[in-house]
């Protein structure tokens, strides 16, 4: 875990450190990336079609459209304008 | 240096659901805004995604249309990256297992047939949202198309000019519609393109860096982008410059490309199975179901015109060509089943008038009832088959019935039979030669007495009706 | 009223011969919070008024005779599932204020038949953690020692319950943390199987994972809870359809002959000889009723803990990408889209929080999928396959709930690693996607709940509340001082 790493990961997560922060969080993924390193060691190939989880094409949900969320109802956690999200420019 | 474009296209196509993909908000062009919402599509905490089965059809069929394998095992995954159009932060699409891989599609270009191949076809949700630029600081967002139903068709780099872009573009267009699963309405954004394109010296091995032009939503875009980006990678080229990789938005007023300058071209998406959909195993019964309930593609429709029902090759490619222009002549045939005088009409006259923009046919005042009203009126010889034109202006003009045209103008053919056996007799007897012409077998002089007839007639007796009376009068 | 002694049977009773209306057994509850909550520091909202108006509607069912088994009966919600027109918070300041709109499936059903809200309960922030202690707004304690933690993530519901301030609640298990704080507060706790019961409006964090369930007084209690609470759900496409059954129909069914699994890696060094001698005893009683105990292995208990956190970080760094501050939540500032979410998600998230997301991307990111995710998924392949192989030889299997009793608050929550491996009894059992339930089994030297685990066949609830209920008959519970 570098510095460089720790940047292109809160780049991902859209998260900003301290560089304090930084550091040591830097610390704390070291040691967890040790600790998720184990299954490096387990000599097995995924298998997605042997999960056991699909389903048939009958069991998936017919085409019915159903009435949608006033609008109100769904913004009603943030400050809409013209019943739409406001969203800051995209870039300066 | 003889510099030689590669192209390869990714086409959106939305489908023609009732639901969104992943809820059940209706699916329907238009509505106020974050009307067409729901808590799922609008990224709300604890919600859920359900596969639309409409969905899975509409490209199954699509698949089939286009010769590609339909995949018995097939799963969504979720591609994450951060952008104001996507409320969950990822969106849901396939990556390693496409309900769709393989194909090809034919097209033809300046006379020449070339198989264009297909690498695969995947549903996914569009991510699309209609920002209404408010002041300038921010963007209004609206989720009503989110959630759309999208099949993504990736094709192999085998086009090389904006010509085979364009046909394979109004190819596809033109059977996804047929197949009932998007309805190519390019202004609304029903299809769109991107395309990837490298130029390399020609028969050369190694490609060129590409490009990519993203979001094009007309044929007329496409060519100039595709244009543009030939011209302005030829010119980086053989001034020995580099082109950069890179996604390009292209102008449609300047026909110019630019540079998408933003970090959202490293994208690392991170796609990983979506945990929330499970995996879908396919019978070989549901598929052949599926397969089956195709409509008729337009190569069938033109057999059936050219076997059925004796139109020309050439008449039924014009009326298959466009499927608004074949429903229309399917409808008219259901109420007068008369094919080949309805499809010459069609051809000759109601193309015109489309051509000339003096129609259009998803705003016509008329039916295509009222128009083969209109050719039957013609055909049992109540009206002039000339008259037609005539009558056809005032139908696009004011959506009037044929029939009340035909009263209102004075036109119908006033079956005066003894009018009719007088100007017979006269035009006999004022041409005795070609009288006697006719009866000694020289059948063609028929069409020159028909003539005179009609001179004088003009219009009271139907052509039928002079033919027959002449012909028996010339027998004797 | 002693309220420490209720069961949700012993309040129907109350409740149907009118010995107590639903407002006056809605006030007890609410009178025990005044005094103890603040102690404890349970709760998140109390929500009173949303209560009295559930009593009064339960009343009704009641008074016409119509009472279903969870009629007026109050209960704690777990403050990550969405209760509509009621905050729910995740315990996190990202969503402080984020009042749902809408109310989860569970709280449908629950409102159907009428129950009462006494308020929701805290957890460790959006479920990740092990002792309620990254809780944004109240910070859980134990109630059998208020110096220790509480357990995690749903910490909150469980001190609720063992502090007698609900009969019962709502809890989410995602890698223990329905088990865990069950078993550090002496309380029952069950994760049903994954696919029992809807997800819909439970703020996800692993969706592969995740799953809602009860946290009572005894398995009885639980599986009313459950029957309640289960079934298939057309807003959520992982929950299972399976047939309508009491999950408490083979209680008081003799259990002889049971074969009971004891996986040798469960009893290895990494869990506190406290915690093995009072599950081994535990075992030893099972036996005394008939039981048979099986030796057996589960070898790749040792990638468990690795496997477990990879893949759930993996699923929570992508389902909290969608907390940026626009549609809900805390928003940031800044002059660009980019600038501002980034504000929103670093103000609004803890540490804990951030650290999985940024596992979770690492874990998914290019160059690093295959060795990591991917073999995280082959390894949840092979711990299926170790399960079943065990029980092709057994019934049920019998583990600690945790390597050891609750510790001190401090202790080791600064920890990562140590947290992260302080759920080894329990990740296998989410991994499977199978039911299992905690049971108070023993107490340490100072007097601290210790819980056992049995485990048990997918959609085998029944069996498990059987064989727990079995032995909760017989032993000696001690409750919360409190």
């Amino acid at each position: 875990m570098d510095i460089k790493t720790i940047d292109h990961l809160c780049d991902l997560s859209k998260l900003n450190y301290t560089d304090e922060g930084k550091e040591k969080v830097m610390g704390e993924m070291s040691a967890i990336i040790e600790l998720m390193d184990t299954v490096k060691e387990f000599d097995v190939v995924y298998d997605d079609t042997k999960d056991n989880n699909s389903i048939s094409y009958d069991e998936v949900r017919k085409d019915d459209a159903k009435p949608s969320f006033p609008a109100e109802k769904l913004l009603s956690n943030t400050q809409p304008s013209d019943n739409c999200y406001v969203v800051p420019k995209m870039v300066d | 240096m003889k510099l030689y474009p590669t192209i390869g296209l990714e086409i959106h196509a939305e489908l023609l659901t009732n639901s969104k993909v992943f809820c059940t908000c209706s699916a329907e062009f238009g509505g106020e805004p974050n009307s067409r919402c729901c808590p799922v599509c609008s990224g709300l905490p604890g919600t859920l995604p359900v596969l639309n089965a409409k969905a899975v059809e509409y490209i199954i069929k699509a698949g089939y249309i286009m010769n590609c394998e339909i995949s018995r095992f097939t799963k969504w995954d979720r591609k994450n990256y951060f952008y104001p159009d996507l409320p969950k932060a990822y969106q849901i699409s396939q990556m390693p297992r496409p309900v769709c891989l393989g194909g090809h599609v034919d097209v033809t270009v300046d006379g020449e047939q070339k198989t264009m191949r297909i690498n695969r076809i995947h549903l996914e949700e569009d991510a699309r949202k209609l920002v209404h630029d408010d002041i300038e600081r921010v963007s209004l967002a609206d989720y009503n198309r989110c959630g759309i139903p999208l099949i993504e068709i990736v094709t192999e780099p085998d086009f090389h000019s904006a010509a085979e872009v364009v046909a394979f573009f109004e190819k596809i267009r033109m059977m996804l519609q047929y197949a009932g699963v998007c309805d190519g309405k390019l202004e609304q954004g029903s299809m769109r393109c991107d395309v990837n394109i490298s130029l390399a010296e020609k028969g050369s091995d190694k490609l060129g860096t590409r490009t990519e032009v993203k979001n094009l939503n007309s044929t007329k875009a496409i060519q100039r982008a595709i244009e543009y980006e030939i011209y302005r990678q030829t010119e980086l080229i053989e001034n020995g410059e580099r082109v950069v990789q890179e996604t390009l938005h292209f102008n449609d007023a300047t026909g110019e490309t630019s540079s998408l300058r933003s970090k959202e071209d490293a994208h690392d998406y991170r796609y990983f199975p979506d945990p929330d959909i499970p995996p879908i195993i396919f019978t070989e019964e549901e598929l052949a179901a599926i397969k089956a309930d195709i409509p008729e593609m337009p190569e069938q429709r033109v057999a059936r015109y050219t076997g059925e029902y004796g139109i020309s090759a050439a008449d039924a490619k014009v009326l298959t060509d466009s499927k608004s222009i074949s429903d229309f002549f399917e409808e008219a045939i259901k109420v007068y089943d008369n094919p080949k005088p309805i499809a010459t009409f069609i051809v000759v006259e109601l193309m015109r008038r489309i051509n000339l923009g003096e129609l259009d046919l998803d705003d016509m005042k008329f039916t295509a009832e009222d128009f083969a009203k209109l050719i039957e009126l013609g055909e049992s010889g109540k009206i002039s088959k000339d008259n037609r034109k005539i009558i056809l202006r005032e139908m696009i003009e004011s959506g009037k019935k044929p029939a009340d045209i035909a009263e209102e103008q004075q036109l119908w053919i006033k079956e005066d039979n003894e009018l009719l056996e007088k100007t017979i007799n006269d035009i006999m007897a004022a041409n005795p030669k070609a009288v006697e012409q006719y009866r000694s077998g020289e059948t063609k002089v028929f069409g020159f007495l028909m003539g005179q007839c009609n001179k004088i007639l003009r219009g009271a007796a139907s052509p039928a009706s002079v033919k027959a009376m002449l012909e028996e009068k010339l027998k004797g | 009223m002693d309220l420490k002694k209720q069961t949700l049977g012993s309040l129907r009773e109350m409740l149907d011969t009118k010995q107590i209306s639903a407002a006056e057994l809605c006030k007890e509850y609410f009178d025990r919070i005044k005094t103890t909550d603040s102690q404890v520091l349970g709760y998140i909202t109390v929500t009173e008024e949303e209560a009295m108006k559930n009593a009064a509607k339960a009343q009704e069912a009641i008074d016409k005779g119509e009472a279903k088994a969870l009629t007026g009966i109050p209960l704690a919600i777990k403050d990550n599932i969405c209760t509509d027109g009621i905050r729910t918070t995740c315990a996190s300041n990202m969503l402080g204020n984020f009042i749902p709109p809408y109310d989860a499936c569970v709280i449908e059903k629950l409102k159907a038949d009428d129950y009462v809200l006494l308020g929701k309960a805290s957890m460790d922030e959006f479920a990740m953690g092990g002792s309620t202690q990254t809780s944004a707004f109240a910070k859980t304690k134990n109630p059998f020692d208020l110096s220790r933690v509480p357990g995690g993530s749903s910490g909150g519901s469980a001190a609720v319950v063992s502090a007698a301030m609900a009969p019962a609640a709502l809890g989410s298990d995602t890698g223990g943390s329905i088990r865990q704080p069950s078993s550090f507060c002496g309380v029952t706790g069950l994760k049903p199987t994954y696919g029992r019961v809807s997800r819909y409006g439970l703020v996800a964090f692993a969706s592969s994972l995740d799953q809602i369930g009860p946290i009572a007084n005894s398995a009885v209690d639980c599986g009313i809870i459950l029957n309640t609470i289960c079934g298939k759900d057309s807003r959520d496409a992982t929950s299972a359809n399976k047939p309508a059954e009491d999950f408490n129909a083979k209680v008081g069914k003799d259990i002889k002959g049971m074969k009971i699994a004891l996986p040798k890696e469960f009893f290895a060094e990494s869990t506190d000889d406290e915690v093995k001698t009072a599950v081994l005893a535990a075992a030893k009683k099972y036996e005394e009723m008939g039981a048979v105990l099986v030796d057996c292995s589960m070898k790749s208990l040792k990638y468990a803990v690795a496997a477990y956190y990879l893949v759930a970080s993996a699923e929570a760094a992508s389902n909290l990408s969608r907390f940026d501050g626009i549609k809900y939540g805390l928003r940031g500032e800044g002059r660009t889209f980019d600038e501002m979410i980034r504000d929103s998600r670093s103000r609004g998230f803890g540490d804990e929080v951030k650290r999985r997301i940024l596992l979770g991307n690492y874990a998914l990111s290019s160059g690093y999928y295959d060795a990591y995710y991917l073999k995280a998924l082959a390894l949840k392949q092979q711990i299926i396959k170790e399960y079943n192989e065990i029980f092709e030889n057994a019934d049920i299997i019998l583990t600690p709930t945790a390597p050891t009793v609750a510790y001190k608050i401090g202790e080791q929550e600064t920890d990562p690693v140590k947290m992260y491996l302080a759920d080894i009894c329990t990740v296998t059992v989410n991994i499977a996607s199978l039911p299992a339930i905690s049971v108070p089994c023993g107490y340490n030297a100072d007097g601290m709940p210790i819980g056992m685990s049995l485990v048990g066949r997918k959609w085998d609830e029944a069996t498990l509340i059987q064989t727990a209920d079995a032995f909760e008959k017989s032993f000696d519970r001690r409750y919360s001082e409190v």
